[in-house]
């Protein structure tokens, strides 16, 4: 289990202080797919990057199975919005990138990198440079370096933001059946509430100025949710009106 | 389902192509408009020869005589050969060191501090102020031309190497932080791959600084190699061989950029691949 205890995060520049993040207290179960939602500048980012180790916590604590993290944890992987591929390395050795971190011999690191590959069915280009490939197939290939190494947690930071709605739906079927088959406990940031609802077992809502949680709903649609029109069920037009009333009154506050 | 009018540009016939408007100039003609210009050059060149004094010009013909000549004597390639080795050598040295300063200044920053004053107060001072001091010290030979090359380019491969590895994408650094590698891996896979545009930058620089420093030390410590050439024929005023040496100078460091530009998308064709499209 994932415990997030009243983590807060300030960033200080030249003359301004900005509350990124205050008090978020949450827990992930294990195997669960939790999406933190919410529209810009509200420190979902922030409190994944803060989970992973790559930005530190101004206060609070990250506990994962009992242990409180310090940094980066073998037991996580990341899967950035900007994708992050090393345009220097061929697709299979940019996969292999989380296995040289770990120590893994050189054998089992291509024969682990090209299974990840197969995962997500980029096996065909696996020697090709990266910026050959179009931006669907880029981050399916940054979802493979974190599949590569066998986490625990998975840590996927708006993953679909910079490629458009086609790429978008199908990369979100490919997740949520990956997800299914490997078991593995997903944390997903997005603002874009239908992703939420499709992919998410629990939504955690965020608001901005400062940014925190202000609700965790639970999203009890049938699975699996690409074999029916989950987004003509009741339930499904139900919970987006409330999710969006709770982030639209603030809006209307703000003006 | 209806579907609408296909769009139709007012003017034209459905199923023709359009014409351009203007005429534009193609490739061909292009290239025929640049030795145009280039033959009206050399032939008003010739044709002034006739007027001016010899001191001052000699025309394109005289020129090309003069080059053969000093070409099959020998006395140019040897020159040639000579220098280009010095700038290869002196420049090579100054990338190996530069390069791998550059490297360790930018990812420890104790390192970078305490060789801060002396980088700046090394880039800015003219390299030729220190010619007397490097004959001092390394005599008035070889050493002393080397040590001047790599002097004079020094500066320029540590500074852009040290501005590569600081402003390293951050999205890569944090792949190499969120997939554990350590500090020193993290060096080797992604820092220095990831300065190469910087480092391949401050090696263009230095290069056309060698080969300043090239002629320069050929000029004035021991008149050898294309410099000693262009101190010797100079002196003499013999514009024709003069000119000769001097293309020559012209001509090796064009060659010395191909290759830096050829060694660049072999084995970093990623970098080209990556630039703002032209």
């Amino acid at each position: 289990m994932l415990e997030i205890l009243e983590v807060s995060k300030t960033f200080e520049a030249r003359d301004r202080r900005v509350m990124a993040l205050q008090d978020v207290s949450l827990s992930v179960r294990d195997g669960e797919f939790l999406s933190l939602l919410g529209p810009s500048g509200c420190g979902k980012t922030t409190l994944l990057r803060i989970i992973d180790g790559l930005t530190e916590a101004t206060s609070g604590r990250i506990v994962f199975d009992g242990i409180e993290l310090q940094g980066v944890s073998r037991d996580m992987a990341f899967v950035f919005q900007d994708i992050n591929l090393l345009p220097w390395r061929s697709v299979v050795e940019n996969v292999e990138v989380g296995l040289e971190g770990r120590g893994v011999p050189r054998p089992a690191r291509r024969r682990r990198a090209l299974e990840a590959l197969e995962l997500v069915g980029l096996e065909s280009v696996a020697n090709a440079p990266p910026y050959t490939l179009s931006g669907g197939m880029q981050q399916r290939v940054g979802v493979a370096r974190a599949l590569a190494v066998d986490p625990k947690v998975l840590l996927m930071d708006e993953p679909f933001g910079h490629l458009d709605n086609f790429t978008r739906e199908n990369l979100q079927v490919e997740v949520a059946r990956l997800w299914e088959r490997l078991k593995m406990t997903v944390v997903f940031v997005t603002h874009d509430v239908d992703e939420a609802l499709f992919l998410s077992d629990r939504i955690a809502l965020f608001r901005t100025n400062p940014g925190r949680m202000s609700q965790l709903i639970a999203v009890n649609l049938k699975r699996p949710r690409w074999e029916y029109n989950v987004r003509a069920d009741p339930e499904y037009i139900r919970m987006r009106e409330v999710i969006m009333d709770e982030l639209e009154v603030r809006k209307l506050q703000m003006v | 389902m209806a579907i609408l009018e296909t769009a139709r540009t007012p003017g034209t016939t459905v199923g023709q192509a359009s014409r351009p408007r203007a005429r534009k100039v193609t490739r061909r003609q292009g290239q025929a408009i640049q030795i145009a210009s280039l033959l009206v050059v050399l032939i008003l060149w010739q044709i002034s020869g006739l007027f001016l004094n010899k001191i001052l010009i000699s025309t394109p013909s005289e020129i090309l005589t003069d080059f053969v000549e000093i070409l099959l004597n020998g006395q140019l390639i040897r020159a040639f050969l000579g220098s280009a080795a010095e700038m290869a050598v002196g420049f090579g040295l100054a990338c190996v060191v530069g390069i791998s300063v550059g490297i360790v200044m930018g990812r420890w920053k104790p390192a970078e501090r305490a060789a801060d004053p002396l980088v700046s107060f090394g880039n800015a001072t003219p390299t030729i102020a220190l010619l007397p001091v490097m004959e001092v010290w390394f005599g008035l030979g070889l050493a002393a031309r080397l040590a001047f090359i790599f002097t004079i380019c020094v500066w320029s491969l540590l500074i852009n190497t040290l501005a590569g590895v600081k402003n390293v994408n951050r999205g890569w650094a944090d792949v190499g932080k969120s997939f554990g590698l350590s500090p020193l891996a993290a060096t080797r896979s992604i820092f220095i791959p990831a300065a190469m545009p910087f480092i391949f930058t401050g090696m263009r620089v230095a290069l056309a600084q060698a080969a300043v420093g090239m002629v320069l030390s050929g000029q004035e410590i021991g008149e050898t190699g294309l410099g000693g050439l262009v101190q010797e024929f100079g002196s003499f005023f013999q514009t024709g061989y003069l000119i000769g040496a001097i293309i020559s100078s012209t001509a090796l460091a064009f060659i010395a950029f191909w290759l830096l530009s050829r060694a660049q998308a072999y084995f970093f064709p990623w970098i080209r691949a990556m630039s703002a499209r032209r």
